[in-house]
């Protein structure tokens, strides 16, 4: 899938690759480890799981997936972001599958949080995931959203971390820290725990953990990642958030991708 | 007939309230700001009533949540706080997915002028009518506040209305007036001059009106409370044959009614002369009433009377015959 990721983004000269590999493992666990009950013959059925990509730039990664699950046809990946296509950068939700537009930071916590309440309203069962970036926290209404979450005891509501420790430009700890995360959470009255984000058996642990389902509050997943995941030279390199690798780059960055396969 | 001693805010909550006693999936979101009618609200409709605290970008996203999710949500605030606060949500989260949510400010123009220009409702037309998707709505009188409040309940997408504290005397003496299709009401007919006025500043042109045909300048009033989408054809259709065209605004002269009407009329051969009339643009930092914030504005009716003859009578100023 990483590889599927890049060869779009190449394709396009266009999508965020490294932000795309830190989170990928975490999409596929909840796409195919059993978590979100949802599928493409019905997508719109009114008891399934929501899924909302708050980090937007990592459409890219929901696109490869939603499309495996036959969403819409595999062969439209390749069009990702060229002229006329209906894949971008940003998840649209006019593409099926994608619950909520998303691309502007901040936004997709109160929407997963609007949509867990009205599940609470019409005595549903179903429960909304979201994937927040770690430095989307610098964003106020991020803390706004976390706090009407657990006052209204939405524990429908599962929030994930993608704990990369980078964002656009740097390694945030190097100009706005984040740190104590858990402790913030846990604060605004959240259920948190920290897993590592690569690893399927120890999301999964979590995902389907009844006792947070028992909880009253709402949940938070920080998953500890690596931004870049799968090729050495994207990992921890704040150079890739934007960037698409060429010649010589691209010939190893395929070549990992493969062999890890 | 309905007595009306309620200010528009309240019409619109109150008929709001009728009809979410009718439909459980109507929901109101409130960022700490109060309206007498919404103790109805929390009490008998406590399931359908949220106050969300004073955190505006997390209300919008909320009610996007919630609409997704098939409720038909209002959200309310103060005009700068339920517009400028939360934009890029309203942009994103409503406008972007067209969703049916209701924004309502109260606050038009210097309705809270004691509270000085944090609070002062200047610029929210300009920043919603750049919207797209975006429905504008400015009530003149609680009776077409009323009304509006189950137009916005029937219309898909997303919406934004401009209430004011006051509301009446009235100015519409039955609903059935109302054409929320045309957009625009012609309250009065005009032969030299037209003004096209919202929200408040109707009652306003229609004293001003009063004034000048005491002066033999033959005055119209067109009530605009549908600014977006603009229905500039049949408003062309109606003031196409006076010299001289007035808009009259509670509102920074830019972006507001009189940039609209400007925008039309320029695809126009031979339209009347124009003169925008609203708040210039630069914060008031002054207080009192907002009769004083008016006057020194240069909106109050003596003002507003004054200016439009004198714009007339300086022949210079206009290319068509003077009256």
């Amino acid at each position: 899938m990483r590889n599927q990721v890049l060869e779009m983004a190449v394709k396009a000269g266009a999508g965020h690759i490294a932000p795309s590999f830190s989170c990928i493992d975490i999409l596929v666990a909840l796409y195919y480890g059993g978590v979100l009950r949802l599928g493409s013959k019905n997508p719109k059925w009114v008891n399934r799981d929501r899924f909302i990509l708050s980090k937007g730039h990592a459409a890219v990664a929901l696109y490869v997936v939603l499309a495996d699950l036959g969403f819409f046809p595999v062969s439209e990946l390749m069009t990702f972001a060229q002229n006329g296509s209906r894949l971008g950068a940003h998840a649209e939700d006019t593409i099926p599958g994608v619950e909520a537009s998303t691309g502007s930071l901040g936004h997709g916590l109160s929407i997963a949080a609007g949509i867990a309440l009205s599940a609470k309203m019409d005595k549903k069962k179903y429960r909304c995931f979201v994937l927040l970036g770690d430095g989307e926290s610098h964003e106020g209404s991020v803390w706004e959203a976390a706090m009407f979450a657990a006052y209204h005891r939405l524990n429908n509501l599962i929030a994930i971390v993608d704990y990369n420790g980078l964002s656009a430009t740097d390694f945030f700890k190097n100009y706005l820290e984040i740190e104590p995360l858990k402790k913030k959470w846990e604060a605004f009255g959240w259920e948190v725990v920290v897993v590592e984000g690569h690893s399927f058996k120890e999301l999964l642990r979590v995902f389907n953990n009844q006792h947070f389902c028992s909880s009253d509050n709402p949940l938070v997943v920080i998953a500890l990642t690596t931004k870049g995941k799968g090729v050495s030279f994207m990992e921890n390199n704040p150079i890739w958030h934007y960037r698409i690798p060429v010649g010589e780059e691209l010939e190893i960055a395929r070549r990992e991708l493969l062999s890890d396969k | 007939m309905k007595r009306w001693v309620e200010g528009m805010r309240d019409a619109f909550f109150r008929s709001l309230y009728n009809l979410a006693r009718k439909d459980k999936d109507i929901i109101l979101i409130t960022a700490d700001t109060g309206a007498i009618c919404h103790d109805e609200f929390k009490q008998n409709l406590s399931n359908q009533y949220i106050n969300i605290g004073i955190a505006e970008q997390n209300m919008v996203g909320v009610a996007a949540g919630l609409a997704i999710s098939g409720k038909i949500v209002y959200i309310y605030a103060i005009v700068p706080f339920a517009t400028m606060r939360c934009y890029e949500q309203i942009r994103v989260d409503l406008c972007c997915m067209n969703l049916p949510v209701t924004i309502v400010s109260i606050g038009a123009g210097f309705d809270y002028s004691t509270l000085g220009p944090t609070h002062h409702g200047t610029e929210d037309i300009a920043l919603m009518r750049s919207l797209p998707g975006m429905t504008i709505y400015s009530p003149s009188d609680s009776l077409i506040a009323d009304f509006l409040a189950r137009v916005c309940y029937r219309q898909e997408g997303p919406k934004y209305v401009r209430l004011d504290r006051t509301g009446f005397p009235l100015i519409y003496k039955d609903e059935k007036k109302i054409d929320v299709s045309k957009g625009f009401s012609l309250l009065k007919k005009g032969k030299d001059l037209y003004i096209i006025a919202t929200g408040r500043m109707v009652y306003s042109a229609l004293q001003v009106t009063k004034k000048l045909s005491a002066q033999s300048i033959h005055t119209g009033v067109i009530d605009l409370f549908k600014i977006k989408p603009l229905n500039g054809e049949m408003i062309w259709e109606v003031i196409k044959k006076v010299g001289y065209l007035v808009t009259l605004e509670e509102h920074f002269i830019t972006g507001g009614i009189g940039s609209t009407i400007t925008e039309m009329l320029v695809t126009k051969r031979n339209a009347p002369a124009f003169k925008p009339i609203g708040i210039p643009v630069q914060f008031c930092r002054r207080y009192g009433t907002r009769e004083y914030l008016q006057c020194l504005n240069k909106l109050d009716i003596g003002s507003v009377t004054k200016s439009i003859n004198e714009w007339i009578k300086n022949k210079n100023n206009s290319h068509r015959s003077p009256i």
